[in-house]
Order: C-alpha cells, then sequence, then structure tokens
C-alpha cells in the first residue's frame, strides 16, 4: 500500500528542510519532483517506509 | 557540536562532539528526561543533509551525565566545574579499547584499507629495487637504431631514450638510449624484443642471493584512539595477529523471523552503519557480527523495525550508584529497536 503526503504538514520542496528529502531518500522513483511539486507515483512505490521515517515534517504516513 | 551549560552550586556542562558520534542513539535511551533526539542519521550518512546526529533539548536536559557516561564512542563530554568526568574516580568508565602492536605489525597495509572510520594511519619505508636485484646492462649504441621498441616493453620503466634537439631537425627522431640501473629488474624483455640484438642483459640475481640481504619494511602505523570505534576489522584482517579489539559489548544481532527486509531499495542500515558489518546481500540485509559493535544504529534505522540487538554484557566499569546501575544496565538484554 503506497505512502500518503499529509499536504499541511509537508513544506513542499522550497520550505522543506532537506529541499525535498523524500524525493532524494526514494530510490524506487515513488516520490518525484514535477515542477517544484512533490508528486507521488503509487505503482513505484515498494513500501520500505524509509521516506515515513525520515520525512522532517512528519508529513508522510500509511492509511 | 553543541553543549549544554549551567552553573549552580557547581557548572555542569555537556558537549555533544558530532565528529565522534555514531547516531547509535544509545543516549537517547539512556536519557532520563527525553532531552536527546535522533537527528537524521540515515540521510547524513548517504550525504544527503549535513546536520548533528543527535539534538539535545537544552531545556529537557538536567546535566546528569547519564549520556556520556553511556557513550561507548566518547562523542558526548560531561565536565563538572571544568573537569571532564571520566577523570573524576566516582564516573563510570569504558575499558573497551583497540591496540595494533608495532613490533608486530609487518606494515602490509590492509587495516589501513579496511578501517571504516579511517582511524589508522600507515607509512612505511620500501627497499630499493637495486637492493633486491643484481646484474648488469649493456647497449651498443653502434647497433641501436632508436626505434623504442625496447622502451616501450620495458615492465620496469628504466629504459629512457632521449631526443636532442640541438642534433636533429627533428625532435621526434632519438638519438640516444639509457637503462637506469635503479630501476632495471634484468628480465631480459629489452635484450629479446630488440630488432638489432644491441642490449645486454645479465641477471645475476639467482648467483647473488647470499650477497642480497632480505631486506625488513620498517615502518610506522598509528591507531587513533579518537577515531576508533573498535569494530574489530583491523583485528580480523591482520595477517600476523598484530591488532588487538576489545568491542564495548557482547551479545548478538539478529533479525526478527517475519522481517520484511526491502533490501536494496531500502538499504537504511547498511548506510547508518558505521562498522561496514552490513551489506545487502539476494536483496537483503546480512549483518557480519564480527564487525558489529553492537551500537544499535542499524535496528534504529529500520523503518520495518526487523533488526534485533541483544546485548550479554558491556565494558563499561565503575557503576557506583544503584540508580545509574539500573539505568545503565538498560542497555544489555533488552532488544533494542527502533522506537
Amino acid at each position: 500500500m503506497p505512502v500518503v503526503i499529509d499536504l499541511e504538514k509537508c513544506g513542499k520542496i522550497a520550505e522543506c528542510p532537506g529541499e525535498g528529502l523524500c524525493i532524494k531518500i526514494c530510490e524506487q522513483g515513488a516520490l518525484i519532483e514535477k515542477e517544484g511539486e512533490i508528486v507521488l507515483v503509487p505503482d513505484n512505490c515498494d513500501d520500505c517506509d524509509l521516506c515515513i521515517q525520515n520525512c522532517p515534517n512528519q508529513a508522510i504516513s500509511k492509511e | 557540536m553543541s553543549t549544554v551549560c549551567r552553573h549552580g552550586k557547581e557548572s555542569r556542562s555537556l558537549t555533544h562532539k558530532n565528529d565522534h558520534c555514531v547516531g547509535c542513539g544509545i543516549c537517547v535511551d539512556m536519557c532520563p528526561t527525553e532531552a536527546i533526539r535522533l537527528g537524521p542519521v540515515m540521510p547524513v550518512a548517504r550525504g544527503l543533509l549535513e546536520a548533528d546526529l543527535i539534538n539535545i533539548n537544552q531545556k529537557e536536559c538536567c546535566l546528569c551525565g547519564l549520556c556520556a557516561a553511556s557513550c561507548p564512542f566518547d562523542a558526548l563530554e560531561f565536565n563538572l566545574n571544568g573537569k571532564n568526568s571520566k577523570e573524576l574516580g566516582n564516573y563510570p568508565q569504558w575499558t573497551h579499547n583497540a591496540n595494533i602492536d608495532s613490533e608486530t605489525c609487518i606494515y602490509c597495509g590492509r587495516c589501513e584499507t579496511a578501517c571504516p572510520q579511517d582511524a589508522i594511519y600507515l607509512k612505511r619505508v620500501l627497499p630499493t629495487i637495486d637492493e633486491l636485484v643484481r646484474g648488469e646492462t649493456d647497449i651498443d649504441k653502434d647497433k641501436c637504431i632508436y626505434c623504442g621498441i625496447c622502451e616501450e616493453m620495458c615492465p620496469a620503466n628504466a629504459i629512457e631514450i632521449e631526443f636532442n634537439q640541438i642534433n636533429s631537425n627533428n625532435p621526434q627522431v632519438a638519438s640516444n638510449i639509457k637503462i637506469d640501473e635503479s630501476k632495471c629488474i634484468y628480465c631480459s624483455i629489452c635484450k629479446r624484443v630488440c630488432p638489432e640484438s644491441a642490449i645486454k642483459i645479465v641477471c645475476t640475481t639467482c648467483m647473488s642471493q647470499e650477497d642480497i640481504i632480505i631486506p625488513e619494511i620498517e615502518g610506522n602505523i598509528i591507531l587513533d584512539d579518537k577515531k576508533c570505534i573498535n569494530c574489530g576489522w583491523c583485528q580480523e584482517i591482520c595477517p600476523v595477529d598484530a591488532a588487538q579489539v576489545i568491542k564495548p559489548f557482547e551479545g548478538e544481532i539478529f533479525y526478527v523471523d517475519d522481517f520484511e527486509c526491502k533490501g536494496d531499495s531500502c538499504h537504511a542500515c547498511a548506510d547508518v552503519c558505521p562498522c561496514n558489518a552490513i551489506s545487502m546481500v539476494d536483496n537483503r540485509s546480512v549483518v557480519n557480527p564480527v564487525f558489529c559493535t553492537l551500537c544499535g544504529a542499524c535496528a534504529k534505522a529500520c523503518p520495518q523495525k526487523g533488526i534485533v540487538i541483544k546485548r550479554s554484557s558491556m565494558k563499561l566499569k565503575n557503576i557506583k550508584s544503584k540508580s545509574w546501575n539500573d539505568r545503565l544496565g538498560g542497555l544489555l538484554h533488552q532488544a533494542s529497536q527502533s522506537k
């Protein structure tokens, strides 16, 4: 089951302390940048949960 | 480096030395006021961020010194009236250590290469080639056509064709040849390849065995105690048993039975391991306990909570109070998993 990004908590790339850390961490290409926005590609997510654990804004979770 | 400092009846200060910190989180577990939080250890390990590996909340910290006492890597320094608690007799002391005996060391350099913390410095003086081989060389310059075949083929780079720009309009045309006897190994490749049979090589190494003294390789090896994390790589890899490592903990590291390791797509454990003890094999995390210090950094980094550290004993001695003994004893037996 792919992750969910809480858009209220997420500072987007501009406000993220890691400048889009989740995108850099995800080696599956499930979190990518598109025109300055963080975009989720659910089919690529393999549930490693690395983004959930490392998001500096705790904005990523699973339902 | 961050410091918490307060002055009352006595001055107390706690300093975090980030360059010694491995991000294991032992201090986080030991802090009685939950004043320490683990920083972004995995992103830092991957080079994605620059940040301290722990954060100490100044307001929450009660300056008890438990974190400094429990840190096996000397990354937290607790001072009382300006004196390091480690130098005061009534605070706990770690007794693990590592040592490389320079008398036994043969300066092969394997430990220096393997050390995951670059804590070993090696400098060695090797013998020169002419101390090890004997022979004679001669080039008949009347025969030599300066084709350069010998120079191109010489495995020791001992032959040099010289271009004399004064005697030649074309500096590409060679006009002299030299064999550097400090480099020549008398292998005779040049002699065999010379189209004009202009080179003579006589190797007398075998005949002169008795005159050739077997050289002793001299050197210096330094193990930097401040950088060393006592992982055991040097001890394991040393061919002459010159390195001795006493680790901070004894015990075991294992994976939970129903561990769904995400392997190559995660590899957080391997990234954060300060000991280079973890690798991904067949898309799964595999730890080599020989190199593991049981620090627990991997267990805390694993998003699947699949790694268990079970410590059975530790080299932390001189724990004097019962409350400290109870608290620090928590490092043992409990399965240290991510919180």
